[in-house]
């Protein structure tokens, strides 16, 4: 079976799993604050999440036609796929960007223009923390993206018409392509991550955060790969990949989940030891305001992974892959909830705290203004509106990937590197 | 593996890895019991042909890393907060986070020197312990099957001769380690 048929009882999935995502958001909509922001910061989380995983499918080709890899080209389609999706993820940004133009959401404290007058530090970052640029960036830098991904995408399929085992003049063209990209994304991500997410705790900067987000996107991709490989072995395709394959991708998961975690505690131990009161009001809200999530992510994206995915044989059983990719998949989709949501939160509160018309109704809608320690609905913890949500945006991310599966060949059939890949051996 | 006493050994050399593969799998399929195969580097889908089972190491190597683990993070609680105690730049005596990467350190040099030593243990080797090599050839390009021939009679001693002629040795010699 080498050719991928999107049955219509996986698109009903697919589509049911939208409409609940969809009918999850209407109701936060109706349910949420004046600013909408549990509404709109739903959208960020998650459009952010898919987005940076199709990102990081396209990065780890590229870095893979580099190497001179051969083991994955077997399932190449795959990450191929995922990257398709981009497009949807710039659609979903460009939302976001329409909320921030049209002031529909106060997701980012620099958005609103009173406060950044009245502060030097938003004042001092304007130059770069403004709409325009966040417009520009983010068109511009999930359109090169786009481009890239596209680009890589035609070359393979061209590879697939016109090339033969041992022609490698496509395989160049790849390589070429992956060379320019890798510095150009090294670049990009940090620069769209510093705007996307750490700009919603405008007054905060580390270093460390893009790379540390980079990870737990690749991760997020990783545990994706190795669900999305499984079922679809279970539906019969894909014979050819072993539990050769699927060791060496959870040895990835093992070894990516040490290295977010190594991230994780330089940022953590550089700013708890320099002690510099800027820098540690983002960990002090997190750990006393978040405790369970805070605590619980280091739990679920390094000790139940590393504990389990240190034996050998684990990596092969389909039982335990399917239960660490389900968990750090959460884990890290939960790591996102944790980078956005407070400081999303506490713009919300500064904003209503300012006078402004709606302070009023939010005050009767839940009753906060700095109430910090009581716990605030689609923020304290992700709620099963914030659940559903996820589940929307997977049933489009899977969507999406199913529909850009069905338009090749499931095996690359003239890629020079097939064979090794069949004869994969760990 | 060592052993003290003398073994009696004859073995054939192979140019090639796969003609080494194709030989194992003639002798199971003869039912030859290979004393052991010397190459000089790992071959792939040798180790379920001989039926070996999966190295024990790292599972030792797991304990040695927690030894270290708990020796280091549990040597500086005790010096910073019971034996020694000294305020570093204002943060408490327990400093949990600054442990972490001594801790991280100690970790990973107990489990390399406590594999390494286990290792070397295990295969008899040693500073000064001189090895024990069927042919200098074998650490280089030539691939070696071994049969222990003590106690063998003369037709199964022609029996192994025949074995490696079939599978194309291209030397057979004996030699008693």
């Amino acid at each position: 079976m080498n050719q991928f048929v999107f049955e219509s009882r996986q698109k009903q999935l697919f589509i049911s799993a939208m409409i609940l995502g969809l009918v999850c958001l209407l109701i936060t909509f109706f349910t949420d604050d004046a600013y909408h922001s549990r509404f709109w910061s739903n959208i960020l989380h998650n459009s952010v999440f898919f987005t940076g995983v199709g990102f990081l499918a396209i990065f780890v080709l590229s870095a893979k036609f580099l190497a001179y890899s051969g083991w994955h080209t077997i399932f190449k389609r795959v990450w191929e796929s995922f990257s398709m999706f981009l497009p949807i993820g710039l659609g979903l940004m460009i939302l976001i960007i329409i909320g921030i133009w049209g002031h529909f959401h106060h997701l980012y404290h620099w958005t609103d223009k009173a406060a950044v007058e009245a502060d030097p530090v938003l004042a001092g970052k304007s130059g770069f923390l403004n709409p325009m640029i966040y417009t520009l960036f983010t068109i511009g830098i999930v359109g090169i993206w786009i481009y890239f991904a596209k680009r890589i995408r035609n070359i393979s399929l061209a590879e697939d018409q016109e090339g033969g085992p041992l022609n490698f003049t496509f395989h160049r063209k790849l390589k070429i392509t992956g060379a320019i990209f890798l510095p150009i994304a090294g670049f990009s991500s940090a620069a769209i991550i510093w705007l996307w997410i750490m700009s919603v705790d405008a007054h905060w900067y580390s270093t460390l955060f893009a790379w540390y987000t980079t990870a737990s996107w690749l991760i997020s991709m990783l545990a994706l790969t190795i669900l999305l490989l499984l079922y679809l072995k279970s539906k019969g395709y894909y014979t050819l990949v072993t539990d050769e394959h699927l060791h060496d991708l959870n040895k990835y998961l093992f070894a990516f989940s040490i290295f977010w975690t190594y991230l994780w505690f330089s940022q953590y131990m550089l700013i708890w030891y320099a002690n510099v009161g800027e820098e540690t009001v983002y960990f002090q809200t997190r750990m006393n305001e978040y405790p369970v999530l805070f605590y619980g992510n280091l739990i679920m994206n390094f000790v139940l992974p590393f504990l389990i995915l240190i034996r050998n044989d684990n990596k092969r059983k389909v039982g335990v892959m399917v239960f660490v990719a389900v968990l750090v998949l959460f884990g890290h989709w939960v790591d996102f909830f944790l980078m956005l949501k407070p400081g999303i939160l506490h713009t919300i509160h500064e904003v209503m705290g300012h006078g402004h018309a709606v302070v009023e109704e939010a005050a009767a809608g839940h009753g906060h203004g700095e109430g910090h320690s009581s716990s605030v609905a689609g923020f304290s913890a992700p709620g099963l509106l914030e659940i559903g949500t996820f589940i929307g945006f997977l049933g489009l991310f899977f969507y999406s990937v199913f529909a850009s599966m069905t338009k090749a060949s499931m095996v690359p059939q003239n890629d020079p590197y097939l064979n090794e890949s069949i004869h994969h051996h760990v | 593996m060592s052993s003290s006493s003398a073994k009696e050994v004859l073995f054939g050399l192979y140019d090639d890895e796969t003609q080494l593969l194709d030989a194992v799998k003639a002798a199971n399929s003869q039912h030859l019991e290979i004393d052991n195969v010397y190459t000089p580097f790992p071959v792939h889908g040798l180790d379920p042909l001989l039926g070996l089972e999966e190295s024990r190491l790292h599972i030792a190597g797991f304990f040695y890393g927690l030894t270290g683990t708990s020796l280091a993070f549990g040597f500086m609680t005790w010096v910073f907060t019971r034996d020694w105690p000294i305020i570093f730049g204002g943060k408490p005596y327990f400093s949990a986070p600054s442990f972490i990467p001594i801790t991280f350190e100690l970790t990973v040099l107990f489990a390399c020197i406590g594999m390494v030593v286990t290792f070397y243990t295990i295969c008899g080797m040693g500073p000064g312990v001189k090895a024990k090599t069927l042919d200098d050839r074998i650490t280089d390009d030539k691939f070696c099957i071994a049969f222990a021939t003590a106690g063998l009679s003369n037709d199964d001693l022609g029996k192994l001769t025949n074995f490696f002629t079939e599978t194309g040795a291209s030397e057979t010699n004996t030699k008693t380690l």
